[in-house]
């Protein structure tokens, strides 16, 4: 394969569908500096180009990243029409009442009134620390299915053409560029919050994802295949089954009789209990610490609860909330009949910021009738379990500075804001506020599965690019004490968000440098018992 | 007799209020969707200060609602009159809007202010009253006017300058604002060269307002293209995305402050019971095309939902 065609002028709407192989090329001199120590060369990797054989099937047309993990692109012209065929109608019935009752009425208000002010721009964290790419911006992506349709679904397009719609072509690299687009947005809206007619370019983002996967079925295999898919068929989009999780627990079961010296049987499948408490199964394969933690408090607590070892209700991600409502209704209703049948008073969600948002807020309007359950967050509880005082507490364990990153699920898509926040005024003395903060924070830069994207290039557009933001945040919390003798938490109360700070700490060495390390909400509370003699936090990275 | 340009003005109202209606009806009319709140929600007592919600509760559904209408209000008269989005986000751009905008505002109270004044004329007389909107006419009329053009050129000027919105804007969005600045200018044009007190504008209004031509004034002629196109503009509005006014309400009111609670009983659950029947048209290979929602949703996993295909 020859040189590869970068567009080398300035990007606007329609040059989606130049014929240039990649419209960007990355590099670290591109980027948004980072506070010290990180201001000096040398200090982050450089960044790669993809493998030439990848050009041929996948879709690096944009950036020369690949989210979507399938070799979609098409080989042939008759394929190329077949694409652009399956895409026009995919988007007629993402505007009909039978395909899209979901979403209908948001799209088509952010579709129809945009006033392409740019207001929203500076507010995405993607494109400013890209050093502000063109194809970063949350308006392009947007601009672009605006444009398509108009001039495909609109009569004003139809009549009038490039007058009204402007200027778009639609082929195979338009459609190529668009999909990929979608998978650069973390769905975080915080675009949404600055712009003053309320229009949602993170909701399209989201549609445009939903087409593709609705009517073609084209998504990363994180979230589609190896996500909804495997969640619904094995049980977990971790692969775990129900064997693999029991076993778990019982290990979770000795590891806590070897920290604080005492048995807690972890009740499992308890008919009747008053909680069903719902992990992300990541939890148990990569911080067992972490359900461990609520276990004890729970117990300790006095609390009436279980887990369940039932397919797909031992996992409480929902990557449907991502990409597929349809994907989304089945993993929900699933959780709440697996509830129902425990006959349990209510779901609760563990430290998962997503499936917080997907099964409380979004599918609140798929579940009815008999399969309709109470479902809430375990941040109020956790509240009151330290407000109550169920348990003693002594913040002095907990003497090392913490900062606090706001899962966007969490805050700015269900309002849950506070009562994380009154836990670690309690229990940490030396808590400080990233800024911003609650429901103006940024993105861990994992959002909407780009955490658990980890297949070919895509981690790295996601530590050099997309988890800047945060960890200029992280930086700059720690400011006063980035002596690597101190220790350093961040506290992540949502598994994916662990995901995302784990890599992105890994890539820029911190904790190594920095000492800088991360974990759960619980972990915390539980370090800061009076009746655990030894510290629950280890200060270990994985 | 009416005149040509008095059924011309009734006609250009006429089409704006039945356009906006039923735009209003087509929006209102849509199926309820998914929950897509996004806080901070001004309704929320007590919390909205700091973006919470009612989920910060255990056991919120059992709880009763605590909202606050006057927080919705302050929210969106702040945003309404005086764009605080853009101003806290984008100043610079703030600078030229806010002065098109809030002049457009006080063209608009110009308007009613004269139909005020009409009907004090035509149908009851209260002259101290006639006389307080014969000043606020002048101040309302002259200040609306000489903001609305200034940041109508400044928005034409920037839509060009600044690539970041230039190379979003499409022919009909420089069309739209050309359009007004026209009709701003021609309105200028008529005030300092034929009616600087506003007076054949009162008449004007007076005849509109007691359906009798015989009150009209003697236009010019540029009075008579400014009407014309005044017109026009009424018509055309509410066919434009410039009618984001309504666009406005939904999006924050049934969107982003959309956080109704579905229990069981409730209208919400009436409502979800009914979409989750309608058929699925989707083709991709986890669909089953045709199926209800429900019975897709409820569906036992198959090999081939992995797979992908166009």
């Amino acid at each position: 394969m020859g040189e590869v065609e970068i567009l080398s002028r300035e990007i606007k709407p329609e040059d989606a569908a130049s014929p240039v192989d990649q419209l960007v090329k990355l590099t670290v001199r591109d980027l948004e500096k980072l506070p010290p120590p990180y201001d000096k060369p040398g200090m982050e990797p450089e960044l790669t180009d993809p493998k030439p054989e990848w050009r041929e099937k996948y879709a690096t047309d944009l950036d020369g990243y690949i989210a979507i993990d399938l070799p979609w692109k098409p080989q042939n012209k008759e394929e190329e029409e077949r694409l652009v065929k399956s895409f026009l109608s995919g988007l007629n019935k993402l505007l009909t009442k039978e395909g899209n009752w979901t979403f209908l009425q948001p799209l088509l208000l952010s579709l129809e009134y945009c006033a392409k002010c740019q207001t929203c721009s500076n507010a995405c964290p993607i494109y400013i620390m890209s050093g502000k790419q063109e194809v970063y911006k949350p308006t392009w992506r947007a601009e672009i299915l605006r444009r398509i349709w108009k001039k495909y679904c609109t009569p004003a397009g139809k009549i009038f053409g490039k007058f009204v719609a402007g200027d778009i072509e639609l082929n195979a690299k338009t459609l190529l560029r668009l999909a990929e687009s979608a998978y650069r947005c973390t769905l975080c809206r915080r675009c949404t919050q600055t712009c003053p007619i309320g229009v949602d370019n993170g909701l399209i983002s989201h549609e445009i994802r939903k087409l593709f996967s609705q009517e073609m079925g084209i998504a990363p295999k994180a979230l589609h295949e190896l996500g909804t898919v495997q969640h619904l068929k094995v049980g977990s989009s971790t692969g775990l089954t129900p064997d693999g999780v029991r076993d778990i627990i019982e290990f979770i079961e000795d590891d806590i009789e070897d920290k604080i010296g005492k048995r807690i049987k972890i009740p499992v499948d308890e008919k009747g209990a008053d909680i069903l408490l719902i992990h992300n199964a990541g939890e148990f394969l990569s911080w067992p610490e972490n359900p461990a933690a609520f276990a004890i408090l729970f117990e300790e607590a006095g609390l009436s609860w279980t887990l369940s070892s039932e397919q797909v209700a031992y996992d409480a991600v929902n990557y449907g909330v991502w990409y597929d409502d349809l994907q989304l209704a089945r993993v929900a209703a699933k959780h709440a009949e697996i509830a129902n049948k425990l006959e349990v008073n209510k779901i609760v969600v563990g430290e998962c910021g997503h499936a917080h948002k997907a099964i409380t807020v979004v599918a609140d309007r798929v579940l009815h009738d008999d399969i309709w359950i109470p479902r809430e967050s375990c941040m109020p509880i956790l509240w009151e379990i330290v407000k109550k005082e169920k348990i003693n507490f002594d913040p002095e364990k907990n003497n090392f500075p913490v900062t606090l990153h706001d899962p966007c699920n969490m805050v700015r898509l269900m309002g849950v804001v506070e009562p994380q926040r009154k836990i670690l005024r309690k229990l940490a003395p030396q808590f400080r506020e990233m800024e911003p903060h609650g429901v103006y924070n940024y993105c861990c830069g994992g959002g909407s599965g780009f955490a658990i994207m980890t297949s070919m290039n895509f981690p790295e557009w996601r530590n050099a690019v997309a988890t800047r933001m945060k960890f200029k945040q992280v930086l700059e919390a720690f400011k006063d004490c980035l002596d690597p003798s101190i220790n350093k938490y961040i506290c992540a109360p949502c598994s994916n968000c662990k995901g995302a700070i784990r890599d992105m700490l890994s890539y820029y060495k911190a904790p190594e440098r920095l000492s800088i390390y991360y974990g759960g909400l619980v972990e915390l509370m539980v370090n800061a018992m009076v009746d655990l003699e030894e510290p629950f936090i280890e200060w270990e990275f994985h | 007799m009416l005149s040509a340009l008095m059924a011309l003005s009734y006609a250009a109202f006429a089409i704006f209020v039945i356009v906006v209606a039923s735009k209003w009806i087509k929006w209102s009319s849509m199926p309820m969707h998914l929950r897509w709140e996004l806080y901070p929600v001004p309704h929320e007592a007590g919390r909205h200060h700091y973006g919470g919600s009612y989920i910060e509760e255990v056991d919120y559904w059992k709880k009763p609602r605590e909202t606050t209408l006057a927080g919705e209000l302050k929210d969106m008269f702040s945003e309404m009159l005086f764009i605080k989005r853009v101003y806290q986000y984008k100043r610079p751009l703030w600078w030229l809007t806010y002065p098109f905008h809030a002049g457009i505002y006080l063209i608009l109270a110009w308007f009613f202010l004269l139909f005020v004044h009409g009907i004090l004329s035509v149908y009851i007389s209260i002259p101290a009253l006639a006389t307080i909107v014969y000043y606020l006419i002048q101040i309302c009329g002259t200040i609306g006017i000489i903001a609305a053009t200034l940041g109508c050129i400044g928005l034409i000027i920037r839509r060009f300058s600044d690539r970041d919105m230039g190379n979003y804007t499409v022919g009909v969005e420089i069309f739209n604002l050309f359009f007004i600045l026209v009709v701003l200018l021609t309105g200028i044009a008529t005030w300092i060269t034929y009616d600087p007190h506003f007076q054949h504008a009162m008449e004007f209004m007076k005849a509109l307002v007691a359906f009798n031509a015989a009150y009209l004034p003697k236009l010019t002629t540029i009075a008579k293209v400014h009407v014309v196109l005044l017109c026009l503009l009424w018509i055309y509005i509410p066919f434009t995305k410039m009618s984001h006014f309504i666009g406005k309400y939904f999006t924050f009111h049934k969107v982003l402050w959309d956080d109704e609670l579905n229990v069981p009983g409730s209208k919400v659950e009436a409502k979800v019971r009914e979409l989750t029947k309608l058929p699925m048209p989707w083709s991709a290979p986890h669909v089953d095309t045709g199926k209800s929602w429900d019975e897709n949703a409820l569906e036992s996993p198959k090999d081939e939902w992995g797979r992908w295909r166009y």
